[in-house]
C-alpha cells in the first residue's frame, strides 16, 4: 500500500492509495462519519480498472485530519478485533 | 453461531455495522488465498478437446489448500518463475484408453503432496476415446480471488439484515394468506393465530405485507439495524470458520498498513 497526498490543508485532506479499494474505503468513510468532528468524508475510485482510490476528509476544525483518519482507522481494527475474538469464542462452543 | 458443518457456516453478528460486515464479505471472495492449478504443462494430448480447454478445466477444480505450509508465489523467498517447494505443488496425470472409452476424473491427477488434492475425485476432466491418451503435469499454487475465479474459497458468501416481524394479535384475524403466499414458508398458522416459524428464512419481501387484507396491515416487517446473518459456504478447500478467521487477519493487517502509511 501507498499513500500519496493530493491536498493538505488546516483542516482538509485528500489522499489517494494505491492498493486498497472498496472493502477498506468504505468501512473507513463509515467509521469517519460516525466522528462528530468530522464535516465530510467520502472516498470515489476515479478509474475502475485503476485500483486507487481517493479519500478526502473535512473536519470541523478541531481535529486534523490525518488524526481523524487514523481514529477512525483505529475504531475499524477495534471492531474487527472484537469480531474476531467474538468468532472464535463462538466456534469453541 | 447458527449453524456449521464441513463446508457451511452460518453467523449471526450482532452490533456490527454493514460497512464492516462487507469488508468482511469482500476480504472473503477476493482476498483469502487458496491452492488451484494455474501452470499446465502437456506431455501428451490425444483427446478431443484442445490443450487450452483441459487447463482451464484444470485449473477450476477446487484443491485442498493448506495454508500454512504454502506461501504465495509473489511473496515466496524463492522469487522464482517455476515456484519451489513452498510455493507450488506438482500434480500430475497419465490415462489412456485401452479397451474402450474412459472419462478421465479429477481422482486421476497424482498429487506429490498427499494433503493437497482434489476436493471432489469425482469432476469429469474429458473423454477418451480407444487409443487416445492425456499426460500432463499440472503445477499448483496459491492465488487470490480477486485475480481469478478459481482462487475463491467460498462458492457463495453473502450477509443480510436479521428480520424482524410482528404480528398484530388484534387486527389479525388469521385469514391465512400471509402464509400462503410467503415464498420462504416462514409464517404458520397454529391455534387461530399466526405465528412466525422460520423468523432467518425470511428474505423481507414483504408479500405478506401486500396481501394482508387490513388496513393498515397486521403484519409488519422490518429488520434489525445492527444485526446481520452471514453464511459462507466453502468449496471445500479450506474450512468455513478459518477463511472468516484469514479474512478478519487481512482485514487487520491492511488497515495496521494503512495506519502507518498516514502516520509519515
Ligand atoms: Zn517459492
Amino acid at each position: 500500500m501507498k499513500v500519496n497526498v493530493l491536498k493538505k490543508t488546516e483542516n482538509e485532506l485528500k489522499i489517494e492509495v494505491e492498493g486498497a479499494g472498496h472493502t477498506i474505503c468504505n468501512l473507513l468513510q463509515k467509521k469517519l462519519l460516525e466522528d462528530e468532528n468530522v464535516e465530510l468524508a467520502g472516498y470515489d475510485i476515479p478509474h475502475p480498472l485503476t485500483p486507487v482510490p481517493v479519500i478526502y476528509v473535512r473536519t470541523k476544525g478541531k481535529l486534523k485530519p490525518e488524526e481523524a483518519l487514523l481514529k477512525a482507522l483505529g475504531k475499524a481494527r477495534e471492531i474487527n478485533e472484537e469480531f474476531g475474538k467474538a468468532l472464535q469464542k463462538a466456534l469453541k462452543k | 453461531m447458527l449453524e456449521r458443518d464441513e463446508k457451511n457456516l452460518r453467523l449471526l453478528i450482532r452490533g456490527a455495522d454493514a460497512p464492516f460486515i462487507n469488508a468482511l464479505r469482500r476480504n472473503v471472495i477476493a482476498e483469502v488465498p487458496c491452492m488451484a492449478i494455474d501452470d499446465v504443462v502437456i506431455i501428451e494430448n490425444s483427446s478431443v478437446f484442445h490443450d487450452e480447454i483441459i487447463a482451464h478445466r484444470l485449473g477450476l477444480i477446487p484443491l485442498k489448500t493448506d495454508l500454512d505450509g504454502y506461501n504465495l508465489p509473489e511473496e515466496c523467498s524463492c522469487k522464482s518463475e517455476f515456484g519451489c517447494n513452498l510455493c507450488r505443488v506438482i500434480l500430475t496425470l497419465d490415462r489412456e484408453a485401452k479397451e474402450g472409452a474412459i472419462t478421465v476424473y479429477s481422482g486421476d491427477l497424482t498429487s506429490e503432496n498427499p494433503n493437497i488434492v482434489p476436493v471432489s475425485d469425482k469432476i469429469p476432466i474429458v473423454k477418451l476415446a480407444k487409443g487416445q491418451k492425456l499426460r500432463l503435469e499440472a503445477y499448483a499454487r496459491l492465488g487470490k480471488g480477486k485475480n481469478h475465479a478459481k482462487w475463491q474459497p467460498v462458492s457463495l458468501c453473502s450477509y443480510k439484515y436479521l428480520p424482524r416481524i410482528n404480528i398484530n394479535g388484534e387486527s389479525c384475524d388469521a385469514c391465512e394468506k400471509c402464509v400462503e403466499i410467503c415464498p420462504r414458508k416462514v409464517l404458520a398458522k397454529r391455534e387461530g393465530k399466526i405465528e412466525v416459524r422460520n423468523l432467518l428464512a425470511c428474505t423481507l419481501c414483504r408479500d405478506c405485507v401486500d396481501v394482508c387484507p387490513k388496513q393498515p396491515p397486521a403484519i409488519e416487517v422490518d429488520w434489525e439495524k445492527n444485526a446481520f446473518i452471514f453464511s459462507v459456504e466453502s468449496t471445500g478447500v479450506l474450512p468455513p470458520e478459518r477463511i472468516v478467521m484469514e479474512a478478519v487477519k487481512i482485514l487487520n493487517k491492511d488497515l495496521e498498513e494503512l495506519a502507518k502509511q498516514i502516520e509519515v
